[in-house]
C-alpha cells in the first residue's frame, strides 16, 4: 500500500531538510505532471477531496438549491430574503445556487476519479501479482511475534497433514514446501476494497447515463382528461442533454378518476390516480397510480407528485359559453382553501373578464358569509367567484393570478355544487356543475437506474470483507523429533495486530489438541 | 385506529425506562468514582470487568499480573463493584421496559414504530443502550464507559421528549415497505455511531492526557500507546480486552497509578465541562430554542465533562479507546451505506428520482463522506490517531446535524416526517 513508502518518503525528506537548505530544483512541464500525478495518487489528496466535496455539501444545505427550492432562490436573488442581491450575485457568478450542478463541482469530482484512478490502478496491479503469488515460505519461524513449539507422537507427514486441514477448514490458501506448510488468509480484504472503489465508477456512469438520456416531466390533469406523452403535455420538463422529442413515447393517459382519503386528524392516508393508457387510439392497460407504487409503461414511469381540487365550471353570457372546464386549483397556504384565477375572457384588453375562485371544501353559510372547518375532505363545499371587469392585463405572460386588481372585484357569488349564481346584473352567469380533483404526475425515464444499482451492490459486496476481513500469515515446519515429530506454528498479522494474538492462541490450542488427539491410541497401545 | 391505553402504556414505559437509565447512569458513575477513591489508596488497579479479567485467563499474560493485585483490587472496590452490578442490572432491566415501550407504540399505531422524530430519538437510545452492554461492556470489557453511553441515550430521549408526537398513522410518502428497511438500518447506523462518538470523544480525552503527562515526564514515554498504529509489539501479545479497564492505569508507560492519577491534572478542570455544556447549551438553544432545556441538557454535558475529567486515569489506554471507536465506526459505515442506498431506492419509488440532493440528501451524503474519510485517515499516515479522531467526530456532529436540524429546519421533500 501506498502508505507505508509515503513514510519512508517523508522521513527522507526529513533528515535532508535537517542536512541544510537546497535550492528547489526548477521542474520541467513533465515533471510538473509527472509530480502532480504522483501527489493524484496520494490517500491524504483523496483524503482533501473528500473534505472538499463535503464542504461543498454544507455549502448547499446552507443557501438555497436552484433545482430544489426555486422559490427561495428567487427570493434571494430578487433580495426579498437571504442577504441581499449584492451577495446574490456574487453567489450566483460562482454557481452557488446550483453547487451540484457547478463546473467546479465537476472538477470536484474529476480529480477525485483522477485520484482514485491513479491510486487503484497500481492496486490492481499489485493485487494481480499478490493473489495469484502461493504463500511465501517462512524462515526462522520461531523468531516471528507469534510462535509456539509443540511436541507430539504423530509421524512428521501426519502433523503436517493435519495441520494442513486444520488450516484448510479455516480457509487458508497452502503450500507445501519441503517440511513446511505456508498459509495465508485475507485476500479479500484488499479484493473488497478494488471492487468497492471500481464500484464508484458505476455510480459514476450511472449517474451520466442518467443525466444525459434521462427524462423527467410534470404534468397536472383534471379528471376526466388526458394528455399525450409529447414534450408540449409538459408543465416542466427536464430533458437530458441527449434526450431527444422523437424519444417521447406518445402515448396517451386519460386521469379517470383521482381518489383521496383521509384520516381522523384529517392528514391524507392515501391518494390514487387511476388511469387508462391509450397506444394509437387504442386503451391498451387501465391501472391505478399511487405514491410509492409508481406505473411503468414503455420505458415511462409515472409516480403521483400532487392533486387538487378541480370544480367544474360554465360561464355564461347570456347563450354564449364563454369558459367550460374543470378549473385546477391549487392549495392556499395555511388555510383549508383552494385558490386559483380563471380568465374567461381576454380577447379585447378593454373588456377583460376575470374570476378569482376560492374553494372551501367544508363550510357552512352564515349570514352570506362562509364560515370554513378543518376538514379536507369535500364533504361540504362551497365555491367562491370574485368577478373582475376592464383592462386587467391577462394577455401579458405573466401568472393569471397576477392580473390588475384596481380596486374590490365587480360582484361576487357563493356557490354550492349544482348552482348557478347571475352577476353583474344578470349579464354573466357562473355554473358551478360538480367538484372533481386534478391529478399531478410526475414522469420519467431513468436509463442509468440498473447500472446504478449494480454499482450500489458492488459497493456493498467489497465494503464488507474490505472493513472485516483481515490478512494472516501461519507457517507450519515439522521436525522428526524421537519416535514423532517436533511442530512449529508461526503467523503474523497484517492488520488487527491485537486480536491476532487471541486468533494465533485459540488456533494454536486447537493445534494441540488435534496433533494429541490422534496419535493417543499408538500413545495408549503398550509397546 | 390507534389503541389509546396501548399508546398510553408506550408513553409509561418509556418515562420508566428513561428514568431507569438515569438511575442506571448514575451507578455506573459512581463505579467511576469510587475506582478512583480504593485505586489511590491501594495502587489496586480499579474496579475491573470480571469480564475483563477472565478473558485474559488463557494467556499466560494474566498470570503474570499476579494474584496479589487481584486480590487487592477485589478488595479495594468492593462498594464500586456492588454499584456497578446495580448499575448493570438496571440498565438490563431498563433497557427491556425501553423495548416495551416501542413495541406497544408500533402495536398502538399499527405500524412500524419508527415514523417520526420521537419514536427514532427513542430508538436511537435503545440501540445504543443494547450496543453498550453487549459490545462495549460485555465484548471489550470496558464497564466504564456504559455510563458514558447511558449518557448519550438520555440526551436522545430528552430530545424525543422534547418532539414528542402522539401515535398516529403515517402520511402516504412513508407508507411503504421501504420505510422498514431504510430507517431500520439509519437507525441501527446512528446508533452504533453514537457508541463509536463515545469511545472517540474519550479517546481524544484519554490522548490528551497521555500525551500532556507524557511531556512532562519526559521522553520516557517513548511507549506510548498514543493513536493505534503505535500499538507496540508487547501490547500486542496481550489478548485484546484483557486490560479492559483493570489494566488502564497499569499500561501506560508503566507508571502505575500514581502516574495516571497526573493526567487528571494534566487536564483543564475548567475548560472540560465548560466546552461540552456550551455546544450541548448552543445547539438546544438553536434548534428549539428553548432556554429552560438548553440550561437542563447544558448542565447534563457540564456532568458529562466533569466526569470524562474526573475517569481520565481509569479509562482504558487511548490505542484501545481508538480501536473502540474504529470497530463500531467500520461496523456501522456498511449499515449506513446500505440505508442511504435504501433511501435512494425508497426516493425513486416515491418521488421518482433517487438522488436530488434535498437537504435530507445532501446531509447524509456529507456524513457518509466524513466518516469514508475517518476510514481513510485512520489508514493514512500522518492523518491517523488524533486528526482521525477529529474527523470522526465531526462526522458523528454531521450525523446528527442531518438527523434534527435538517428535519426541524430546512422546508425539503423529507421534511413532512418533521415531529
Ligand atoms: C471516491 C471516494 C472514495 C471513497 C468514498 C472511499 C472509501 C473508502 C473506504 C470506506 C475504505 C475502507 C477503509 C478501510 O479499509 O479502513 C477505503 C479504503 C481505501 N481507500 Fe478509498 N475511497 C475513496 C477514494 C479513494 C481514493 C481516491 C484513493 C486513492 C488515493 C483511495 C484509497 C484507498 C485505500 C488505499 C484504501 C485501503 C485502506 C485500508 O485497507 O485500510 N480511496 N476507501
Amino acid at each position: 500500500m501506498a502508505t507505508s513508502t509515503d513514510e519512508t518518503l517523508r522521513t527522507d525528506a526529513g533528515a535532508r531538510r535537517a542536512a541544510g537548505p537546497r535550492l528547489p530544483d526548477i521542474p520541467g512541464p513533465l515533471e510538473t505532471l509527472g509530480s502532480a500525478w504522483r501527489r493524484l495518487r496520494k490517500m491524504s489528496t483523496a483524503l482533501l477531496l473528500l473534505f472538499a466535496l463535503a464542504a461543498a455539501s454544507v455549502v448547499a444545505t446552507v443557501i438555497p438549491q436552484a433545482p430544489v427550492t426555486p422559490q427561495s432562490v428567487a427570493q434571494w436573488r430578487a433580495g426579498t430574503a437571504g442577504p441581499g442581491t449584492t451577495v446574490a450575485s456574487g453567489l450566483d457568478a460562482l454557481s452557488l445556487f446550483d453547487v451540484f450542478g457547478s463546473w467546479w463541482f465537476a472538477v470536484l469530482v474529476g480529480l477525485l476519479f483522477t485520484s482514485l484512478t491513479g491510486c487503484l490502478l497500481p492496486r490492481y496491479a499489485a493485487f494481480a501479482r499478490v493473489a495469484r503469488r502461493p504463500p511465501a515460505a517462512g524462515r526462522n519461524l520461531e523468531r516471528l511475534s507469534h510462535a509456539q513449539t509443540v511436541i507430539t507422537e504423530l509421524a512428521p507427514e501426519a502433523a503436517l497433514a493435519a495441520a494442513e486441514r486444520l488450516l484448510a477448514r479455516r480457509r487458508f490458501r497452502r503450500r507445501r514446501i519441503g517440511w513446511q506448510l505456508a498459509a495465508e488468509r485475507g485476500h479479500w480484504r484488499e479484493g473488497g476494497s478494488l471492487l468497492f472503489h471500481t464500484a464508484f465508477y458505476l455510480l459514476l456512469l450511472g449517474a451520466v447515463v442518467g443525466k444525459a438520456f434521462g427524462f423527467t416531466g410534470q404534468v397536472t390533469i383534471p379528471e376526466g382528461s388526458s394528455f399525450a406523452e409529447t414534450r408540449i403535455a409538459y408543465d416542466a420538463a427536464e430533458p437530458g442533454r441527449w434526450w431527444d422529442l422523437s424519444d417521447h413515447r406518445g402515448f396517451v393517459v386519460t386521469l379517470d378518476d383521482f381518489d383521496v382519503s383521509y384520516f381522523p386528524n384529517f392528514t391524507p392516508r392515501d391518494f390514487v390516480s387511476t388511469v387508462t393508457i391509450a397506444e394509437q387510439g387504442e386503451s391498451v392497460r387501465t391501472e391505478t397510480v399511487r405514491v410509492n407504487h409508481p406505473l411503468h409503461h414503455r420505458g415511462m414511469n409515472l409516480y403521483q407528485s400532487g392533486f387538487g381540487m378541480a370544480p367544474h365550471i360554465i360561464v355564461r353570457a347570456g347563450d354564449q359559453v364563454l369558459l367550460d372546464e374543470r378549473f385546477m386549483l391549487s392549495p392556499a397556504s395555511g388555510q383549508n382553501v383552494w385558490t386559483g384565477t380563471a380568465k374567461v375572457k381576454f380577447d379585447d384588453p378593454s373588456q377583460q373578464i376575470a374570476l378569482d375562485l376560492a374553494l372551501a371544501p367544508d363550510a357552512e353559510l352564515r349570514e352570506g358569509q362562509p364560515v370554513l372547518g378543518p376538514d379536507p375532505a369535500p364533504r361540504n363545499p362551497v365555491l367562491v367567484g370574485s368577478l373582475y371587469f376592464g383592462e386587467l392585463g391577462l394577455e401579458r405572460p405573466v401568472p393569471p393570478s397576477q392580473f390588475r386588481r384596481s380596486g374590490p372585484p365587480v360582484d361576487t357569488a357563493m356557490l354550492r355544487p349544482g348552482k348557478t349564481a347571475q352577476l353583474a346584473q344578470g349579464s354573466l352567469s357562473v355554473e358551478f356543475v360538480d367538484l372533481g380533483y386534478w391529478s399531478g404526475l410526475q414522469v420519467s425515464h431513468q436509463p442509468g437506474r440498473r447500472i446504478l444499482l449494480a454499482g450500489a451492490l458492488l459497493l456493498l459486496v467489497g465494503l464488507v470483507p474490505s472493513l472485516y476481513s483481515y490478512r494472516r500469515r501461519i507457517w507450519v515446519e515439522v521436525a522428526p523429533h524421537r519416535t514423532g515429530s517436533r511442530v512449529t506454528l508461526a503467523g503474523v498479522a497484517l492488520q488487527r495486530k491485537t486480536a491476532f494474538a487471541e486468533e494465533f492462541a485459540t488456533l494454536a490450542q486447537v493445534l494441540r489438541r488435534q496433533l494429541d488427539a490422534h496419535p493417543a491410541a499408538s500413545q495408549e497401545h503398550p509397546h | 385506529m390507534v389503541n389509546e391505553s396501548l399508546a398510553q402504556t408506550s408513553n409509561t414505559l418509556f418515562n420508566v425506562a428513561f428514568v431507569g437509565y438515569i438511575v442506571a447512569m448514575v451507578a455506573y458513575f459512581f463505579r467511576l468514582a469510587f475506582t478512583q477513591v480504593t485505586a489511590g489508596e491501594g495502587g489496586a488497579s480499579s474496579a475491573a470487568g470480571g469480564r475483563g479479567s477472565a478473558k485474559g485467563e488463557g494467556g499466560a499474560s494474566s498470570a503474570a499480573g499476579g494474584r496479589g493485585s487481584d486480590e487487592r483490587a477485589v478488595a479495594g472496590t468492593a462498594v464500586g463493584r456492588r454499584v456497578g452490578h446495580v448499575g448493570t442490572v438496571l440498565a438490563s432491566a431498563a433497557w427491556l421496559v425501553h423495548l416495551g415501550s416501542v413495541v406497544a407504540r408500533g402495536m398502538a399505531a399499527g405500524r412500524v414504530p419508527w415514523a417520526n422524530m420521537y419514536e427514532y430519538s427513542s430508538i436511537l437510545a435503545l440501540g445504543a443502550v443494547i450496543v453498550g452492554l453487549l459490545v462495549v461492556q460485555r465484548r471489550f470489557g470496558y464497564g466504564h464507559l456504559v455510563g458514558f453511553v447511558l449518557a448519550a441515550a438520555v440526551l436522545s430521549m430528552t430530545s424525543g421528549l422534547l418532539l414528542f408526537t402522539e401515535a398516529g398513522p403515517v402520511v402516504p410518502a412513508l407508507n411503504s415497505y421501504w420505510i422498514k428497511i431504510h430507517v431500520a438500518a439509519m437507525m441501527s447506523a446512528s446508533s452504533i455511531f453514537i457508541v463509536g462518538f463515545v469511545a472517540t470523544a474519550l479517546y481524544l480525552v484519554k490522548d490528551t492526557a497521555e500525551r500532556r503527562t507524557a511531556d512532562r515526564s519526559g521522553a520516557a514515554f517513548a511507549g506510548s500507546t498514543v493513536g493505534a498504529a503505535h500499538v507496540q509489539a508487547p501490547a500486542d501479545a496481550r489478548p485484546e480486552g484483557y486490560e479492559a479497564d483493570a489494566g488502564a492505569p497499569g499500561e501506560s508507560g508503566g507508571a502505575g497509578v500514581a502516574g495516571t492519577l497526573v493526567q487528571r491534572e494534566a487536564l483543564s478542570p475548567v475548560l472540560f465541562p465548560l466546552i461540552p455544556a456550551t455546544v450541548v447549551a448552543a445547539f438546544a438553544l438553536v434548534v428549539w430554542r428553548a432556554p429552560g432545556t438548553a440550561i437542563l441538557a447544558g448542565s447534563v454535558a457540564a456532568l458529562l465533562g466533569t466526569a470524562s475529567w474526573y475517569a481520565v486515569p481509569y479509562l482504558p489506554p487511548a490505542a484501545r479507546l481508538d480501536n473502540l471507536a474504529y470497530r463500531t465506526i467500520a461496523f456501522a459505515f456498511p449499515v449506513l451505506t446500505f440505508g442511504v442506498m435504501a433511501g435512494a431506492i425508497w426516493a425513486e419509488e416515491s418521488w421518482g428520482r433517487y438522488w436530488g440532493w434535498d437537504p435530507k440528501e445532501t446531509g447524509s451524503f456529507f456524513t457518509w463522506v466524513l466518516y469514508a474519510a475517518y476510514l481513510h485517515a485512520r489508514s493514512t499516515h500522518g492523518w491517523r490517531g488524533r486528526r482521525a479522531g477529529w474527523i470522526g467526530g465531526t462526522a458523528f456532529v454531521a450525523l446528527m446535524i442531518t438527523y434534527y436540524a435538517v428535519n426541524l429546519w430546512i422546508v425539503g421533500l423529507h421534511s413532512y416526517a418533521g415531529v
